[in-house]
């Protein structure tokens, strides 16, 4: 069809190499612009509050990190250029040639990850028949585990962690304490994570923060649940008692010699979260350097970007939020009443198992990008009052089937059990306040929650109801410190008081550190609810 | 046209000079199967779509974002969507001309994901992610007050692509949902993996088992259901599934359920084998009713609709209407039972939608088609982070191929215009190739197997609609991809879409 004449037309050639040249380094494009393009954008910086690939360090460094991401997708919690993400990223493994994975991956590399080297079909080659038996997407912390990150440069010089087990709630004198761990840990970051525990445990790191000029410098530092910082041999800055990172952050200016100053972070996790922040500013600086892995924003906050969406009572009718909410079971209904106060009820345990003050929920996290994980509260004083069954006949564990799963080791099993209820649904008023449903085989149980005032102070008033031919158990509160009921109140740690206001009345027990009410048939009780 | 295939010669030589010639052989063989006019052609339909169909974008509450993740539709020509974020609104003035005066009412607030809803005897039903819901407005001031719980007796591990999808009631009012696997990839709790029926009393039945990721559920015109899965593991490509009773679907993650309820053991297929080879094995094992070819007719498929509006949407009647998110399409297949089993061809329809689609739902009586969607946490060809639309028959019936049937020596074609038959009767009008995929547990597969069987003759009918291909090399088991060349219909019209994807489960016997 092209006879010889035409190649022998000198522009017509240079179009033909030019055709050559363009198909064969567009075919890393071609690859990325079908498959990848979805969710890391055309320009790589990620579409939709998808992770980019542009100013992230994953695609940078071992082609073998990429290579297993790319055939093998990746799941999990992860942390790309200083924002958290919880997805899928699909595998591609069995759609793409380790040719078509290598032009893409150099693509990538090239075009958004600042001139990564490339990387070969054979080195995806032999990746893949090293990963042949992988089934299923990789973990950011496997990954990480096999191709970590080059250690991070920072200020901070001659870093030494001390690590100490036990619990405290209030800083230990650590001069008296035996270490259980002491580690050079190669990075100039502060990480609790380096103490490979969750809870009850403190950690001392020690070293020296390298100023580049004399001057001053502002030192932002901010913990969960508390410590100290100490610039110079001189404690400058100390955060107290149990509580999260947010609201308790202190930033002190101290004026600094060019060199290495001593530092020393005292840090204590009691229980919950364990978050370090520590930054810097020179006098040059007009945004916070970070000496942590945990990063702060302006209050000292984890800078996640992340648009916060109120869900409030509005015009005096309570909010309702039905989605994952932390420290609950997944079936959470939220309730926010306009006096400030909220419950959680649990439909899967039939229990108000979350009690707190102040904002109710932030639809930020769950109603943008792909809504992952579970959502705390968002106000303050969160009180998880039980976790088990909350409707409970006497001895007989009910009629009910329910399906549960439980993990053992590391698989999750299934299991049949029977209990005494079901969640039945609820009924909201005009002002939105509930009315929870649950019955079982020849009882029903309602319960009602009311904004109210009482001395002064916002409370709830709790009606629950039984009918039927069967008297019920109610759990109001299980591990917890409860003291009385005296005078009719129960006061539950953290300081939620229980009234009972009309009806049988809760009762204590000392066993099982719980609260419980028993109705008979037919019988109401009505209950106050409010903080001391 | 002429254009066209000078660029392909052009990319071809130019292939060709380079140093690989299986590159340009393959390269050639991309371009006659159309590989590369696919997308091209695609562009090319949806720029025609408005001669055929008005598509057009409903106002959503003002300030509001509703991401559509259901539609519903209520007496009165009142028209209800649940988004997203769990909020459920219903529309009066939405099937108007005049959209500006459409008036929002919110039902309900703050539910969680519901995906599947309709309207029964005075209540809203809701499949949510916890829990399948009635909610009614008992005091009648336009707002839900009570909500029943019908059923929940599935297990929520507390991830965020655990979704679950309801259907419309069936003839007895049982409603059909499927539940997604646990990240898409694990079953961490009871019953993913799985699709039941919740009876009107609340009653939870699993009815199959071998779901992977569905994107929608509803019936056809005989009430037999269908759901959508996603390309992924154990899915080669995308598909449109059968639920037949008791079967299998062919994603073995979830079997364990089943001991829940003292079921026999589901199927644990071969991986790397092939869809056709495990189902002889596994009888269990109902196959795709219709592959959607990832890449090629779509890449996430979502809503299932059946038009049954008796023409008023087009002469699509018993078709199905299915969404695709990725590409803000509808398609459109026909169905038909052979040995069995459903099987049936795929062609491009709509297009242009404004965000990735996910409900899609036709009202019957007067044959509007509505759908919803969001772009947020899986991009779109649309551009929209939201969309409510209709779309609507304008009465001019576009020249296709209606539907591919499968014979026992090849095909028949019907078209919805009386074709010129001296072009349809040129077999070098019609080319066809086939494929399938590896039946695996990695993700996705790419296409394999492939053979170009031979048209041997076309056959014109005699009322110009049919036209009866003789094939050598049908492929059980394959798809059979159908391209049609310059075939025009008596009046002139030219195809507004070319090619069809057949998914020949059986070849026929023959009659």
């Amino acid at each position: 069809m092209v006879g010889y004449p035409l190649m022998r037309t000198p522009s017509l050639l240079a179009l033909l190499a030019s055709l050559v040249f363009v198909t064969a380094a567009e075919d890393g494009a071609q690859v990325y612009n079908t498959l990848c393009v979805a969710c890391h954008g055309p320009d790589g910086k990620g579409l939709n509050g998808l992770p980019p690939l542009v100013g992230s360090d994953w695609p940078k460094g071992p082609a073998a990190r990429s290579i297993k991401i790319v055939l093998n997708g990746m799941e999990g919690p992860v942390e790309v250029a200083g924002k958290s993400y919880n997805i899928v990223m699909p595998p591609q493994g069995a759609v793409l040639s380790d040719e078509k994975i290598a032009a893409a991956l150099t693509y990538v590399r090239k075009a958004f990850a600042g001139g990564a080297g490339a990387v070969t079909p054979d080195e995806v080659k032999v990746v893949r028949a090293a990963t042949a038996q992988r089934a299923t997407p990789w973990t950011a912390e496997e990954l990480l585990k096999d191709h970590p990150f080059p250690p991070a440069k920072t200020a901070l010089k001659n870093l030494v962690g001390t690590m100490y087990k036990g619990e405290w709630k209030v800083m230990p004198d650590f001069s008296a304490l035996k270490p259980a761990l002491i580690e050079d840990f190669n990075v100039g970051v502060i990480d609790p994570d380096q103490s490979g525990l969750k809870d009850a445990f403190a950690m001392v790191w020690t070293g020296q923060f390298d100023a580049p000029v004399e001057g001053k410098y502002t030192f932002l530092f901010d913990c969960d649940d508390f410590g100290a910082l100490y610039v110079g041999g001189e404690r400058i800055a100390e955060v107290k008692g149990i509580g999260p990172v947010g609201g308790r952050a202190k930033e002190v200016p101290v004026i600094l010699k060019k060199g290495l100053t001593p530092l020393r972070v005292e840090y204590v996790e009691f229980a919950g979260q364990e978050v370090v922040v520590l930054g810097y500013k020179g006098p040059k600086d007009k945004d916070y350097k970070w000496l942590s892995k945990s990063k702060g924003g302006k209050a000292g906050k984890p800078a996640k970007v992340r648009v916060f969406i109120p869900i409030q009572p509005k015009d005096g009718v309570a909010a309702i939020y039905r989605n994952f909410i932390d420290n609950i079971s997944p079936r959470a209904i939220g309730i926010g009443f306009p006096n400030g106060l909220n419950i959680a009820y649990s439909a899967d345990n039939l229990a108000a198992e979350l009690f707190w003050n102040g904002k109710f929920m932030d639809g930020g996290h769950h109603w943008t990008d792909r809504g992952a994980g579970n959502e705390p509260p968002a106000g303050t004083n969160v009180i998880k009052l039980s976790s088990s069954q909350g409707v409970l006949l006497e001895g007989s564990a009910g009629d009910v089937v329910r399906f549960v799963r439980e993990k053992d080791e590391k698989e999750w099993k299934f299991s049949a059990v029977k209990v005494a209820a079901e969640f039945k649904g609820y009924d909201l008023d005009k002002a939105g306040n509930p009315t929870f449903r649950s019955a079982g085989e020849g009882f029903a149980l309602s319960d009602a929650w009311l904004p109210e005032e009482h001395s002064g102070k916002a409370a709830l008033s709790r009606t629950l109801k039984v009918t039927g031919d069967k008297a019920v158990t109610i759990l109001l509160a299980r591990d917890l410190a409860v003291s009385g009921p005296s005078d009719g109140v129960a006061e539950i740690a953290g300081g939620l008081l229980v009234r009972a206001v009309s009806g049988p009345a809760p009762k204590a027990n000392a066993n099982d550190k719980s609260l419980t009410l028993t109705l008979k048939p037919g019988e109401t009780a009505v209950l106050g609810y409010s903080f001391r | 046209m002429k254009n066209l295939s000078l660029i392909l010669a052009l990319v071809g030589l130019a292939v060709g000079v380079s140093a690989a010639p299986e590159k340009a052989a393959k390269a050639a063989k991309a371009a006659k199967s159309g590989k590369l006019a696919t997308v091209d052609s695609i562009r090319v339909a949806e720029a025609r779509q408005n001669e055929f169909y008005e598509r057009v974008e409903i106002p959503t509450p003002a300030g509001e974002v509703t991401e559509v993740s259901s539609i519903a539709l209520l007496p009165g020509k009142k028209v209800a969507i649940g988004t997203r974020r769990g909020d459920i609104w219903v529309a009066e003035g939405a099937y108007d001309a005049d959209l500006s005066k459409i008036k929002w009412t919110k039902y309900a607030s703050n539910q969680h994901e519901p995906l599947g809803m309709f309207w029964k005897e005075g209540s809203m039903y809701a499949m949510q992610r916890p829990e399948f819901t009635r909610l009614t407005d008992k005091d009648g001031d336009g707002r839900a007050d009570s909500f029943d719980t019908v059923s929940s007796q599935w297990g929520v591990s507390g991830d965020y692509h655990e979704y679950a999808f309801g259907s419309d009631p069936d003839k007895n009012g049982d409603v059909w949902m499927v539940l997604c696997l646990t990240g898409s990839f694990h079953a961490h709790a009871p019953w993913r993996g799985w699709a039941a029926k919740i009876t009107p009393e609340g009653k939870f039945i699993p009815v199959a088992s071998g779901i992977r990721s569905p994107g929608g559920i509803g019936h056809n015109d005989k009430g037999d259901f269908f759901y959508t899965d996603n390309q992924g593991v154990w899915n080669g490509s995308s598909s449109l599934k059968w639920l037949r009773a008791g079967s299998f679907q062919g994603n073995p993650t979830g079997n364990k359920s089943a001991a829940l309820a003292n079921f026999p053991a589901p199927p644990e297929p071969t991986s790397g084998s092939r869809t056709l080879a495990e189902r002889l094995k596994f009888p269990e094992y109902v196959p795709p009713a219709l592959i959607l070819p990832h890449g090629k007719v779509g890449n996430s498929p979502s809503g299932v609709a059946c038009d049954m509006s008796k023409g008023k949407f087009g002469p699509w009647e018993s078709h199905m209407l299915i969404g695709e998110q990725t590409a803000s399409q509808v398609q459109r297949a026909n169905l038909e039972v052979v040995n069995g089993l459903y099987q049936g061809a795929v062609f491009h329809f709509l297009g242009g939608f404004e965000a990735g689609l996910i409900p899609v739902r036709m009202d019957q009586e007067d044959g509007t088609l509505f759908v919803g969607g969001s772009n947020r946490g899986w991009g779109s060809r649309g551009s929209k982070n939201f969309t409510f639309e209709r779309v609507r028959f304008k009465g001019k019936v576009p020249f296709e191929m209606h539907n591919i049937s499968a014979r026992n020596d090849g095909f028949e074609v019907t078209f919805t215009h009386p074709v010129d038959a001296a072009a349809a009767a040129d077999v070098a009008n019609y080319t066809m190739d086939t494929f399938t995929y590896i039946y695996q547990s990695s993700y996705g597969s790419p296409e394999v197997d492939q053979t170009t069987p031979t048209i041997k003759s076309a056959t014109v009918s005699a009322d110009g609609l049919k036209v009866r291909l003789i094939v050598d090399g049908l492929v059980r088991g394959n798809v059979h991809h159908l391209a049609l060349g310059d075939i025009k219909s008596k009046a002139g019209e030219t195809l507004w879409h070319s090619e069809g994807w057949y998914t020949l489960n059986e070849i026929p016997a023959a009659k």
